[in-house]
């Protein structure tokens, strides 16, 4: 943690308004819970706050990085039989939300969106305090933010924010590095990444768009997806993991960060995303009414690949 | 086939020390290499060697050279690493791997043959090991020799030397001693290592030990004077126990009893808002041993019937052929996950299924943290007691 610590934190302003907002909305029973993010013995994690007295607790810095969209997510019972939510979300945060719309596994009047203007966050936020943003700390995913003004929200809190740093190197670039490898190689990292999967299946739980009632790993009659954490079971299941969000995927890099063992899902899905983006010219937004390409069909989609 | 259980147990009288220079011990390792033997120890891997640095952005960066510690099977001695920090994973994998083939079957016409897989293995020695991992395989041997005595377990127990490294404590994340562990722990191990000036004290505490050390006897000196070696190993020893324990301290049998008594309290029923559900907490876990069996039907009437790692965090691991799930949801999940490990398991085997190595608090990205979930637990198992000693008192200053 030295040496980046010395860097001032601007303090957010727009905290008291996080706090105050959630407080309101909790007394006046609009919400039953408000989901945000409070500063936990190992640095800012989750909270949820029933009792309007301990909004004091929310937080927003850079080191709120969890995407917590995923807990509006249908599957989870024990979120949902806590009452209506009140949610803080960065704007990023919103593209899930509009994911969820998108394909109707909420209601826009289920839950309230308390916004908060972000300038980016951190890669590890796994640290006592905050500090400010650096091409050596940023959250690679912050790199060319469209959403620093959310639009898709109730409350709006903070305000405006500088641009995120350029990281060091951007998934892009990474991206391009691995395309540049001869495909034995490239080939090579992937079966070794994969090997190390242990089939934990975190990825899936911490995705806000991994909603399905049954995951297709879980079918066993037949069994499509061999469970075994060997090289056949585990591209089996990382493939089709990353097909499944195609198009679909948000871009949090949740996955990649719940990942016990490292596997850098975020090359992944980026990849998936360069190639939706050049076929069908869509790129995931903020914009529930934006329909994504498995869920539209169009006249001129390319199809020269029927034969 | 015996039980594992022998295997792990310390013998009684003082454990036979030995001093061994860094050199040696390295030297010592490649013997054991050279004579054939599967040495698996503690390796730094520099995650950022070609062409794996693409993976992590961290290697993105100037400067930076990230390494992360892995137990693996030794290529050749320098690959040891003495630094003592936590590998990712435990040794878990290396009695329970992440998959195993349970046999193989092949069917003919009406007929199936079954083809059992090998439950004997060849002698093995695991080196620097973290206590808390040789630890918490000394735990999972009771249940692995409850009513079934798993052979395949109990085959990789048996043919297994291990020698601990004391540990330095890792961070605050460790607790081991407020489960009955120790980072100078030799449970569920053959050895200990102990660092002093210039190398290391070894302790062996079993046959197994005792017979490594006499295999290597020239690598050894038994000259261990106890006023300044023996003392500096007793002193660092001491001195790290008391590092962790102030990590967290619990009275683990009234926790223990409060769970037991508690199933429905708030506390427990609502320990996992926050939580994922995705399992990684038991799969880094040490003594996390459930498993799944599955059938791979590799081909027209043949193929294997494997066991691998299962997680009570995950819905179908309790979901019925009916479509009934008793634990239906996460917060009952997190619940068993701390009711098996703090109270079930003690009740049932007198021991805590858990040997403070804190792995699942660093992998939790959620922030559930048991350190803190075990500290509220333990206040709410003290509270009635303190009440109760309050009250004569209380009574005596109204009367």
């Amino acid at each position: 943690m030295t040496g980046i610590a010395a860097d001032a934190v601007p303090v957010y302003t727009g905290v008291a308004d996080m706090r105050r907002i959630a407080r309101e909305l909790l007394e006046a029973g609009d919400v039953r819970v408000i989901i945000g993010w409070e500063s936990g013995p190992r640095g800012a994690r989750p909270v949820f706050v029933t009792d309007p007295a301990d909004t004091d607790k929310l937080i927003f810095d850079t080191r709120c990085v969890h995407n917590l969209v995923t807990y509006l997510n249908p599957r989870r019972d024990h979120v949902a039989e806590l009452g209506k939510i009140g949610l803080v979300v960065k704007g990023c945060d919103t593209k899930a939300v509009a994911g969820l719309l998108r394909e109707s596994q909420v209601r826009r009047d289920d839950v309230v969106l308390i916004g908060v203007r972000c300038g980016g966050v951190l890669e590890e936020n796994e640290i006592p305090a905050a500090v400010a943003l650096t091409p050596e700390n940023v959250a690679p995913r912050c790199y060319g933010c469209d959403v620093r003004e959310p639009t898709l929200v109730d409350h709006l809190v903070g305000e405006p924010q500088p641009e995120p740093p350029r990281p060091v190197t951007t998934i892009d670039e990474r991206v391009a590095a691995l395309e540049d490898m001869p495909l034995e190689e490239r080939w090579a990292f992937w079966t070794d990444q994969f090997s190390n999967c242990v089939r934990c299946y975190a990825c899936r739980q911490v995705c806000p768009m991994c909603v399905c009632e049954s995951c297709i790993v879980e079918k066993s009659q037949p069994q499509w997806i061999e469970p075994a954490a060997h090289p056949r079971g585990n591209l089996s299941w990382n493939v089709t993991r990353a097909l499944h969000l195609a198009g679909r995927c948000i871009d949090c890099g949740e996955c990649e960060r719940f990942c016990p063992v490292g596997i850098p899902l975020t090359l992944v899905n980026r990849k998936l995303q360069q190639i939706v983006a050049d076929r069908y010219d869509y790129k995931v937004s903020d914009d529930p009414e934006n329909p994504t390409p498995i869920g539209d069909y169009r006249l001129d989609d390319q199809q020269e690949f029927i034969k | 086939m015996t039980d594992a259980t022998d295997k792990g147990a310390a013998d009684t009288g003082v454990a036979q020390r030995y001093f061994i220079g860094e050199d040696d011990l390295r030297t010592l390792t490649g013997d054991l290499l050279a004579a054939g033997t599967e040495v698996i120890a503690p390796v730094a891997i520099d995650i950022c060697q070609s062409p794996s640095a693409i993976a992590a952005s961290a290697c993105t960066r100037p400067g930076v050279a990230p390494v992360e510690i892995e137990y693996r099977r030794l290529a050749s001695a320098t690959e040891l690493d003495l630094g003592r920090g936590l590998p990712e994973l435990s040794l878990k994998g290396y009695f329970l791997p992440e998959h195993e083939a349970l046999c193989r079957w092949h069917q003919h016409g009406t007929t199936v043959e079954v083809e059992p897989v090998p439950t004997e293995f060849a002698p093995r020695v695991v080196l620097a090991a973290k206590p808390c991992d040789s630890a918490a395989l000394a735990v999972v041997d009771q249940v692995m020799n409850w009513d079934y005595h798993d052979e395949l377990w109990n085959g990789r127990r048996a043919a297994t030397t291990i020698i601990n490294l004391a540990c330095p404590v890792i961070d605050e994340g460790c607790f081991c001693t407020a489960v009955g562990a120790a980072p100078d722990d030799v449970k569920g191990a053959d050895g200990l290592l102990t660092p002093v000036d210039g190398g290391y004290i070894l302790e062996v505490t079993t046959e197994k030990g005792r017979a490594l050390a006499t295999a290597h006897e020239a690598r050894l000196s038994a000259d261990v004077p106890a006023d300044t070696l023996g003392r500096q190993a007793d002193d660092e020893r001491a001195a790290v126990r008391a590092r962790v324990a102030g990590n967290l301290e619990i009275d683990a049998a009234s926790v223990r009893d409060w769970i037991d008594t508690h199933f429905e309290d708030p506390l427990l029923a609502s320990l996992a808002n926050r939580c994922n559900g995705c399992g990684a907490c038991t799969s880094v876990c040490p003594t996390c041993h459930c498993f799944d069996i599955v059938d791979e039907e590799e081909g027209v009437g043949h193929g294997t019937r494997r066991r691998l790692w299962d997680t009570c965090q995950s819905p179908t691991f309790t979901l019925h052929a009916s479509g009934h799930n008793p634990r239906d949801d996460q917060n009952v999940r997190y619940r068993q996950r701390i009711n098996h490990k703090f109270s079930i398991y003690p009740l049932k085997f007198g021991e805590v299924l858990c040997t403070g190595c804190g792995r699942c608090t660093r992998v939790c990205h959620a922030g559930q943290d048991l350190i803190e979930i075990l500290s509220e637990i333990d206040i709410a198992a003290r509270r009635p007691r303190e009440t109760e000693a309050g009250t004569p008192a209380e009574a005596g200053a109204a009367s």
